[in-house]
């Protein structure tokens, strides 16, 4: 199960409408389980970013860093499905890490329709939905 | 000796530390004392073949060992090797493979395909869509045969009754073969014969306040094909609450109604219909009856405003109610428009969840079932008056049309129309009993007779069907 608490999912819902009809990424930050702040990141896939993203690991990285300073962990990240439901595709499956949570938000016509969240294995062969639990 | 930062996620696996120190010479030497000393982080970094796994980037310092050594890469003292994942992903996979269309289905879409107001878009678009069908009957019988030939990629059927022979006059998904299966399982075999690429989901439940959210979520449109108040009442909220448009029609007899509810900034079946009509005021088909082709009809104008929806094209039946006379083969509109005070749709909505639709229409939970009353006689009772020659007056409250389906011998034919400017021909000292089609009409008939000053009046339970079920078969139910 993961929470996400309101103000972090406020960011992650305003970071996945205003990166529409691209896809958004971002990472999760807190602790127990829940998530206290949301870090949107740059979306540095180089081809059309409308149904694909890809995070830069130094980025990755440096939040990693700055949480830790803070006495934050990175719980999960997030990342968005333009026009389309939150399910866990296959290029998410084979491109997942079994360390996080993934969130991921369907936002239809720029707006927010609904959210899962996954734990992939570590085989990036099945990815269980957890229970999800934000505002 | 160097510093390896541990990933939030993995220090459960390395003594609950954010960091180890680890003497080595490369980045391969620091990882595999790291690994053997914590076991447990070894399979979330390295395969079973011994590799580090795909996802798993090494920086020395700010440098990613891709584009230095590899694992080879040489550590000097007090350096920094961080793990970090790659995180990627997108929205296109097989977990929603996206649509295309088959040889096959290219072939039997054709007269879409070449139609520049759907072509292949609007076919992927019909292919695409979640239609939730609620009820398998009249309406329902040509809604699905038509979305399954037109290519709705996804229909949810909601029912939970058995095809019976009365059904066969006018719900053509069922033929005489499929008499006593579930329609769940009648309609999807018809439509699945005509269309074997679309898929089929059966709801076998009555649609209730607690599962009506549930169901009809995971669709786009949902059709209402039912036949009852309280369900009408049921999908018009949950459709408002999910923000799904209803297509709605209703038939009675030679007369139909259709439109669109529920859709972005139109009207609701409530502002249509605030209150619910007092039960029994409006009679069903099953009391009324209905001409077998009008579901045909109206059922198709829901078809076409679902298909219109789906596809984005023309102007949508909306804010209008389209009224359909068979008899005059006229059609009407009526302007309809949202109303800022309906409970659930309007500007301040006090109904925010689904409610209790049975008494919100005033329906007693057990219609089915009704009690047995004072003054109801069973019709064996009743043979067995007339087997002995008791003296009474059996009164047949029906249609003169009914009447001529079947009646019960010595009956006497007063319709319950009648019976005001009729009673006269009644006596009070006499006992009475009235019958009617299932007890419904001469249940008020009885009613009326009381407060007329009758005392010894009876309800023949179960009208004329039950007559035929326990006491003669021979008369022919209907």
């Amino acid at each position: 199960m993961i929470r996400v608490e309101k103000p972090a999912w406020e960011t992650m819902v305003s970071h996945a409408e205003k990166t529409f009809p691209k896809e958004c990424c971002g990472v999760m930050l807190g602790s127990d389980g829940v998530v206290r702040q949301a870090i949107p990141l740059p979306n540095v896939y180089t081809g059309p970013q409308e149904d694909f993203f890809v995070m830069d690991p130094l980025d990755l990285h440096r939040v990693d860093v700055e949480g830790r300073k803070a006495g934050l962990d990175v719980l999960g990240v997030f990342h968005s499905h333009p026009n389309c439901d939150a399910y866990f595709s296959k290029r998410d499956l084979e491109n997942s890490c079994s360390w996080f949570s993934y969130v991921v938000l369907s936002i239809k016509d720029g707006r927010f329709d609904h959210a899962a969240s996954y734990r992939p294995d570590f085989d990036q062969k099945e990815a269980p939905k957890e229970e999800l639990i934000y505002g | 000796m160097a510093k390896i930062l541990i990933p939030t996620p993995l220090r459960q696996y390395a003594g609950k530390q954010d960091s180890v120190e680890l003497a080595g010479s490369t980045v391969g030497d620091v990882l595999n004392s790291l690994t053997s000393q914590y076991a447990e982080l070894r399979r979330h970094l390295y395969t079973d073949e011994g590799k580090l796994r795909s996802f798993v980037n090494v920086y020395v310092n700010d440098d990613d060992i891709r584009y230095l050594d590899k694992e080879a890469t040489a550590l000097k003292d007090g350096d920094t090797v961080s793990i970090v994942p790659s995180i990627a992903g997108g929205s296109a996979g097989i977990a929603a493979p996206p649509v295309t269309l088959s040889k096959e289905e290219i072939l039997r879409y054709s007269r879409h395909l070449i139609m520049p107001e759907v072509g292949m878009d609007g076919q992927l678009k019909l292919k695409s869509a979640k239609v939730a069908l609620i009820g398998t009957g009249g309406l329902g019988a040509p809604l699905g045969m038509y979305l399954a030939a037109a290519g709705v990629g996804r229909i949810g059927l909601v029912d939970f009754d058995v095809v019976d022979f009365t059904n066969l006059q006018r719900q053509v998904i069922h033929g005489t073969k499929d008499v006593g299966r579930k329609k769940l399982d009648s309609a999807a075999d018809t439509m699945l014969d005509i269309n074997p690429y679309v898929e089929i989901d059966r709801h076998e439940v009555a649609l209730s306040s607690e599962n009506a959210l549930q169901i009809l979520k995971d669709y786009d449109i949902v059709v209402d094909g039912t036949d009852n108040f309280p369900t009408r009442y049921l999908v018009n909220d949950a459709c408002v609450l999910l923000g799904k448009p209803n297509v709605y029609g209703s038939i009675f007899r030679f007369e139909g109604q259709a439109t669109v509810f529920a859709y972005e900034g139109g009207p609701c079946y409530r502002c249509l219909y605030p209150e619910p009509p007092p039960p029994g005021l409006v009679p069903s088909c099953a009391e009324g009856g209905v001409l077998g082709i009008l579901p045909g009809t109206i059922g198709l104008i829901q078809a076409t405003e679902t298909v219109k929806l789906i596809l984005g094209i023309g102007e949508p039946l909306v804010g209008r109610l389209l009224l359909y006379d068979a008899l005059a083969m006229r059609f009407r509109e009526l302007k309809l428009r949202r109303n800022p005070e309906c409970p659930v749709c309007g500007d301040h909505p006090t109904i925010r969840e689904l409610i209790d639709y049975q008494e919100f229409c005033g329906i007693p939970n057990q219609v089915h079932e009704p009690v047995a009353v004072e003054g109801d006689i069973d019709p064996v009772e009743v043979k067995a008056k007339i087997d002995r020659g008791d003296p009474f007056v059996l009164i047949d409250v029906r249609e003169p049309h009914e009447y001529q389906i079947c009646r019960i011998p010595h009956a006497k034919l007063i319709p319950l129309g009648d019976l005001p400017k009729r009673v006269n021909e009644l006596n009070s000292a006499d006992e009475i009993v009235a019958h009617c089609k299932s007890g419904m009409r001469s249940a008020k008939a009885v009613e009326f007779l009381k407060q007329a000053g009758f005392r010894k009046v009876a309800n023949m339970k179960g009208g004329i069907l039950a007559w035929s079920d326990k006491v003669d078969p021979s008369v022919p139910k209907y």
